[in-house]
């Protein structure tokens, strides 16, 4: 057996009641020590809020109370009206960010592996992920209508960009010596991609698909702001057009926890699929 | 040694001379490899001692001569040839096991035969029980034992190790030495080995090929008459000394020179 020293190895084989008790005296702070502050911020931020809106404002046209948001959010479960603009938003988000994910991957497989793709697409996709296409939605919607499919335009327009920069740098940025090392044992273009480049570039391609998810989201309302039959966009501008602003922030709301969902969905997905990562 | 005398020849390299620019990285080396045949090669920085192994690996191509491995011409890398590289290059993705088996994967090679043999090997450098690990979880010698188990792997004719144990510690990397030497002692493949330390030259080789600098070239062919199998003890011996002492007057002054550019 190996005599030199295995610090991680070593580790492993640490005598179980040492591994037990760092276990549990981690899992005993484990809540409060991860989360308690962040819980205790968003206490004291939502407290501020409520003050001020009641005591010092005191006109939800203008600025509605968390509480106040929290009983139009239940509302508008309760009539089933939520819903239905969420289920609108969802289906212009699914399909737009799926398409522009397999779409930017294999941009940037093409971009990656030929020259003189990479030179030719990197003005477009530079320049368009500089710009904010946001602005075009209006654009799109007199393209393409008022129904969901000038909005999946929007949203995949948004989210392409970073897949396909993230794709292309992380195939790029693969290691010349692994490279090399697989290419010693005889390996082909194709097992070189396969067994090297593409695994090592899953991380940022991970990173390209976050990246992702936010843009997603901001092209959803954006393009429903402009022109929709339903959606949350939607919803939320009419329920600023009549000042109703416990709903407004209702949608508001609803929107910031999907993506904390999806971002954090995301990264256990992440943990699950990549483990070589510390 | 007298056994190696009858073997056939291996490897075959003749006038091989490789350009880098203008620069003249070897100039006309010829050499022979007979079959179990331990041969180190040592030099000063820049003698060109890595690019020979890597022209032989098949990873850079010569501008004149040729290297014959069983007569058949070096033009590419192959199966037929194991590279143990400097840096261990393990994928970080892939566990102890399916580092080690990447060769014959590679080669479309699997089933229960390859994973027993993977085993096997895993074992011969000592690291049965860590099939499982992932690289970053071991320490620098224990990858560099999943590196040359990754070269055994392929069950190459000809050997070709870069440096291997240069990265390690001064105790792991005697250790490793040894370790190599029980592994050679099992199968007696026909190692090239690339060092710039002396004395690790010395203890694991047949013959060790002195080269020189600018050009890269080979100076002097020292047979290593020591008895094997080799215990570390040995290093102390007087003859042992006297074999680095000669090779180290050989290259002294290749190396002052190679140490006052790199510091002009």
């Amino acid at each position: 057996m190996t005599t030199e020293a295995h610090p991680r190895a070593a580790k492993a084989s640490v005598p179980a009641t040492h591994r037990h008790k760092t276990q549990r005296h981690k899992k005993a702070s484990g809540f409060w020590a991860d989360h308690g502050w962040a819980l205790t911020s968003v206490a004291i931020g939502l407290s501020i809020w409520e003050i001020i809106s009641r005591f010092l404002i005191g006109n939800k046209l203008f600025l509605a109370a968390p509480s106040q948001v929290a009983v139009a959010f239940v509302e508008l479960a309760g009539s089933g009206e939520l819903q239905k603009h969420a289920w609108v938003s969802s289906l212009e988000f699914f399909w737009g960010y799926t398409s522009a994910c397999i779409l930017g991957v294999a941009l940037g497989l093409v971009m990656a592996s030929s020259k003189i793709a990479k030179q030719m697409l990197d003005p477009w996709v530079a320049g368009l992920y500089a710009t904010p296409t946001v602005a075009l939605a209006p654009l799109f919607i007199l393209w393409f209508g008022i129904g969901i499919f000038s909005k999946i335009v929007v949203v995949a327009l948004l989210v392409i960009f970073p897949v396909v920069i993230n794709t292309e740098a992380g195939l790029r940025t693969t290691s010349p010596q692994l490279i090399e090392t697989v290419r010693s044992f005889g390996a082909n273009r194709r097992q070189i991609f396969l067994k090297v480049s593409l695994p090592s570039a899953l991380p940022f391609i991970f990173a390209g698909f976050k990246l992702g998810i936010g843009r997603g989201l901001i092209g959803v309302v954006v393009a429903e702001l402009f022109g929709a039959r339903a959606g949350l966009g939607q919803m939320i501008s009419q329920s600023a057009e009549t000042f109703n602003m416990p709903a407004l922030f209702a949608g508001v709301t609803l929107l910031a926890f999907a993506g904390i969902a999806m971002t954090s969905s995301f990264s256990w997905l992440e943990r699950r699929l990549i483990p070589w990562r510390d | 040694m007298e056994s190696s005398e009858l073997a056939p020849v291996k490897l075959s390299v003749s006038n091989l001379t490789k350009y880098f620019g203008d620069l003249e990285v070897l100039r006309d080396v010829s050499t022979n490899m007979r079959r179990g045949e331990f041969i180190s090669i040592v030099g000063p920085s820049g003698c060109g001692k890595t690019t020979f192994l890597r022209i032989i690996g098949g990873l850079e191509q010569s501008d004149s001569g040729e290297a014959r491995l069983d007569e058949r011409k070096i033009s590419g890398p192959g199966k037929d040839r194991g590279f143990v590289f400097q840096q261990d290059n393990l994928l970080p993705w892939r566990t102890v096991r399916s580092n080690t088996g990447i060769g014959p994967e590679i080669n479309g090679e699997k089933g229960p035969e390859q994973h027993h043999r993977i085993e096997r090997l895993l074992k011969l450098v000592g690291l049965g029980g860590f099939e499982e690990y992932y690289p970053r979880q071991l320490s620098g010698g224990m990858r560099q034992r999943v590196n040359l188990a990754r070269a055994l792997a392929v069950d190459p004719d000809l050997l070709l190790m870069d440096e291997p144990f240069s990265a390690l510690d001064a105790q792991t990397r005697e250790i490793m030495q040894t370790e190599l030497m029980r592994i050679w002692e099992e199968g007696r493949k026909t190692v090239l080995f690339v060092t710039h330390q002396i004395d690790e030259a010395v203890y694991l080789s047949d013959r060790v090929l002195v080269f020189a600098r600018r050009p890269g070239r080979i100076q002097e062919v020292v047979e290593i008459d020591l008895p094997r199998p080799r215990p570390l003890s040995l290093k102390r011996t007087p003859q042992f000394v006297a074999y680095v002492d000669h090779i180290w007057k050989l290259i002294e002054d290749d190396v002052r020179a190679s140490v006052l550019e790199e510091h002009a």
